[in-house]
């Protein structure tokens, strides 16, 4: 078949792939050629749009098979031939528009038409035309159609014959065809897709001869000729889209483009009149008329099945109306620009374009009412849009896009390009390197890929998470310690041991066992606070704390670990609960209180409680913690430094003077006495992730990568490691590590980040 | 130095104060030199806020409203939103998308507002 080897691969075409899923142009041609093989016969009116698609197609073909010699055309012509907007831009009205030279065009294009392989044609007409009933020999040099024979096939050749006229330059005689059966729509289409035949086909003759030829074609087959009684139909979007897109692949000067509005304007309304495309186009399809008929043809594109290949062409409309739409952004005002970004957004996490994979796909077409809607809301239907433009006058708005053009020349091919391979993903790049013109820079541009990627990951990942935001405990699955004897006793042994994930698990089996063991949930709340998962932590030591309402552990470990985030009213009622419970120091602390508690207040009690037993590192302790949570950072440090003086083997106190020091951005000191915590426990993630914190926030990122991976080796279900690992792989440009980040993979990681 | 708010994002602009002193601080004063404002509701974005100016061109967080003219952006926030975005648990783009993180003035600025340029609290 030659026309689809002209599509799928021919010589001079760098058509990518050949099959129809990535080369949506072969996957047209094979829907146009192939649906012969459909048992069904097809309505002689879908034939006679395949045949102008054909025509199209073919024709374009050659053309483009001429032009890539020459040099004039610039880059998008090859580039526009691959790309999936082809069946467009690839319409014989471009080129005749640029190239309005007197001359016959038209005879040349047809000439060309011919010197191709006529034999491949005919085999393309006929495989159309159900080959095992009609064998149709095409005839070139016929003008007279048959009038016998079954209507299809005399549709065609009635058809075909008008083409054939326009070769000779000689008029088209109508001749009266027995009843075709063409209904209403019918009739529309073919005189719509005539009238853009013709025109095409005697560009260069007056527009009377294309209006003489087409009224010939359409009285023979009894169609009035009205062009405005026209409702919403394809054949006219696709006119529109054709000229608009004609205006987006204009390379040549002022003269094509004058041409091509004057031949527009005469076709609506017959002259010159810059609000009459505006008016005309309102008249006809009300104020939102374009958005409503794009919607229109969304769901009559829909309902023909048979145009299987016309689903390529509408997403290809709604791609280009979307690129139409985003175009528009670029002329006018940031107010705008920021609107169609918000829209875009919207678009996004609407779920119209979804993400698979790292690459974001639009999904088809799903909501074209949406979009619709979206468009009207957005530029207050068609006018308001055809206002703005007008508003430069015809020549202007041309002028606009072919200077939009030069500032933003590798557009469209980009554009196309991408979009032949289906690959949106760079799309999503490129938009974002377009809209605001340059304010989304590269980083960004990819951030926001990984952003639509997170986010999806998030939606499975958030009702895990939620579980455990308040207080919730969430038991880990596939616990191999159910059932053993004795957990607790087990759970006591691998945690002195340093293993902390273990310990958690044995000790999950433990309070699966006895609900009420105090202990149990008090050292899982430990276990869960030194393996740097103070959700956890929380929820166990709140069960805990049920149990044993009095544990000062319990209480301590409590207020250290919402004061780590950030809950300033939970964590001071605990601390001075601590304070309330304890035996010697009750005294101090008022009940009553306890409702309306004030730092400065609770601080005073602290410290009297330091007075009156100096040697009671405790005291120094939850002090240290409760200017933490006042952020008086100097007196914390102060506190805890006398703790230590006490307690010079507590880890936990050597981590907690670290934190207090980092927070406060003495992060050199924090490191040394993170480094003594380590030394005193070489498992303690969070003081392995403490260290991340500290080199990331000097701005040592490379360093902090490696502590990070350190902590998540140990741990990898430390959620806030992963996330500051990702930061900093960022802000280090390690980019290409980030999927082994984001998929979690930490054997690539430690491979790659040893310590 | 203790600050009477209520809010956790207070916290975070306080150790955003003292880190724009260090030299990490004025590496990141010199990488973006702008200034943003943000605007922090305890609850519902707008409702009680409290205003903190992010100056990094001067270097140096303030309380209240910008007085040097215009912030180059101006971001709102809830509290529990703006502790999520600065520690790095929530994508900014991914905020503004689900409308957590609201921002006026200069796009190209407000792409710059990325969570590694708060340094992050360390954990007792």
């Amino acid at each position: 078949m030659a026309m689809r080897e002209l599509v799928t691969g021919g010589a001079a075409c760098a058509v990518p792939g050949s099959s129809s899923s990535s080369n949506p142009f072969g996957a047209l041609a094979n829907a146009l050629i192939g649906s012969s093989s459909k048992t069904q016969v097809p309505h002689p009116i879908h034939t006679y749009a395949r045949i102008i698609d054909c025509y199209f197609l073919y024709s374009a073909v050659q053309e483009r098979l001429k032009e890539i010699p020459t040099a004039t055309h610039t880059t998008s012509g090859s580039n526009v031939y691959t790309g999936i907007g082809e069946p467009f831009t690839a319409l014989p009205g471009s080129e005749f528009d640029h190239q309005l030279q007197p001359g016959g065009q038209g005879s040349e294009f047809l000439r060309g038409f011919r010197s191709a392989d006529q034999n491949g044609f005919a085999d393309a007409w006929d495989e159309i035309h159900n080959p095992p009933v009609h064998r149709f020999p095409l005839e070139h040099n016929q003008l007279q159609p048959e009038v016998d024979g079954p209507p299809q096939r005399m549709l065609s050749s009635f058809l075909h014959s008008f083409v054939n006229s326009s070769h000779g330059g000689l008029p088209f005689h109508p001749s009266p065809l027995p009843v075709l059966g063409l209904s209403e729509g019918d009739k529309k289409c073919i005189r719509d897709r005539s009238s853009i035949m013709a025109r095409h086909f005697f560009a260069d003759k007056s527009e009377d001869f294309v209006n003489a030829q087409v009224n010939a074609l359409l009285s023979s087959l009894d169609i009035d000729n009205d062009i405005r009684a026209a409702g919403p139909l394809p054949g006219r979007f696709r006119e529109l889209e054709e000229y608009w897109n004609d205006s987006q692949v204009m390379k040549p000067g002022p003269h094509a483009a004058d041409g091509w509005i004057s031949e527009f304007a005469q076709h609506r309304v017959g002259h010159v009149d810059p609000n009459a495309w505006a008016h005309s186009f309102e008249q006809q399809h009300g104020a939102n008329g374009w958005a409503s008929e794009f919607e229109h043809e969304q769901s009559q594109i829909t309902t023909i099945d048979q145009m299987r290949g016309a689903n390529i062409p509408s997403l290809a409309a709604m791609e280009q109306t979307r690129m139409l739409a985003h175009t528009l952004a670029q002329n006018n005002d940031p107010k705008f620009q920021n609107s169609k970004f918000l829209q875009f957004m919207s678009k996004m996490s609407r779920g119209e374009i979804t993400i698979e994979d790292n690459q974001v796909k639009p999904s088809a077409y799903s909501a074209p009412g949406d979009w619709a809607s979206e468009y009207q809301r957005q530029y207050n239907g068609g006018q308001s849009w055809a206002d703005q433009f007008l508003s430069h006058g015809p020549h202007g708005w041309v002028n606009e896009f072919s200077t939009e053009q030069e500032r933003h020349g590798s557009v469209d091919d980009q554009w196309v390009s991408e979009f032949s391979k289906l690959h949106v993903n760079d799309w999503v790049d490129e938009f974002g390197r377009q809209v605001g013109e340059g304010a989304l820079g590269e980083d960004s541009a990819d951030n926001w890929a990984n952003a639509y990627d997170e986010y999806l990951n998030e939606q499975t990942t958030v009702k895990q998470r939620s579980e455990t935001s308040r207080g919730v405990y969430v038991f880990s699955d596939l616990n191999p310690y159910v059932g053993h004897p004795n957990p607790l006793k087990e759970g006591q042994e691998l945690f002195r041991k340093g293993l902390l994930s273990e310990a958690v698990l044995a000790l999950e089996a433990e309070v699966l066992k006895n609900p009420d063991n105090a202990e149990g949930w008090r050292l899982l709340g430990i276990a869960h606070a030194e393996n740097d998962d103070d959700q956890q932590a929380i929820a166990s030591m709140m069960r805990a704390q049920e149990v044993d309402p009095t544990n000062l552990e319990v209480l301590l470990a409590l207020g250290v670990s919402h004061t780590n985030e950030l809950e300033q009213a939970a964590a001071l009622r605990y601390l001075y609960s601590w304070l309330q419970y304890h035996p010697k120091y009750s005294t101090i602390a008022p009940p009553e209180l306890a409702d309306s508690l004030y730092f400065a207040d609770v601080a005073r009690f602290f410290n009297d409680a330091a007075i009156m037993s100096p040697e009671d590192a405790d005291v120094h302790i939850v002090l240290g913690v409760l200017y933490n949570l006042s952020r008086e950072y100097d007196k914390a440090i102060e506190s805890f430094k006398t703790a230590l003086k006490l307690k010079p083997r507590d880890y936990s106190l050597w981590n907690k003077l670290g934190a207090t020091q980092a927070n406060s951005v003495q992060s050199a000191d924090a490191i040394s006495a993170y480094q003594q915590a380590l030394d005193l426990k070489p498992n303690y993630v969070r003081a392995w992730a403490n260290m991340g914190i500290s080199y990331a926030n000097q701005g040592m990122y490379e360093e902090s990568i490696r502590y990070y991976v350190r902590a998540l080796a140990m741990n990898p279900k430390a959620d806030n490691a992963w996330q500051y690992l990702r930061i900093s792989l960022s802000c280090a440009s390690r980019n290409d590590m980030m999927d082994a980040c984001d998929s979690r993979n930490l054997d690539v990681l430690q491979k790659e980040f040893p310590l | 130095m203790a600050s009477s708010s209520e809010l956790k994002s207070a916290a975070l602009m306080d150790q955003m104060k003292l880190h724009l002193a260090s030299d990490a601080g004025k590496d990141l004063v010199k990488k973006i030199g702008l200034v943003y404002q943000i605007n922090i509701a305890p609850k519902k974005i707008s409702f009680n806020e409290e205003i903190y100016v992010v100056d990094l061109k001067k270097g140096e967080v303030t309380k209240g409203p910008y007085e040097g003219g215009k912030p180059d952006a101006t971001f709102s926030f809830t509290d529990q939103d703006f502790f999520k975005v600065a520690t790095g648990k929530m994508n900014p783009q991914i905020a503004f998308m689900r409308g957590a993180m609201k921002v006026k003035g200069s796009l190209s600025a407000a792409q710059k507002f990325t969570p590694d340029i708060f340094p992050k609290p360390s954990k007792m």
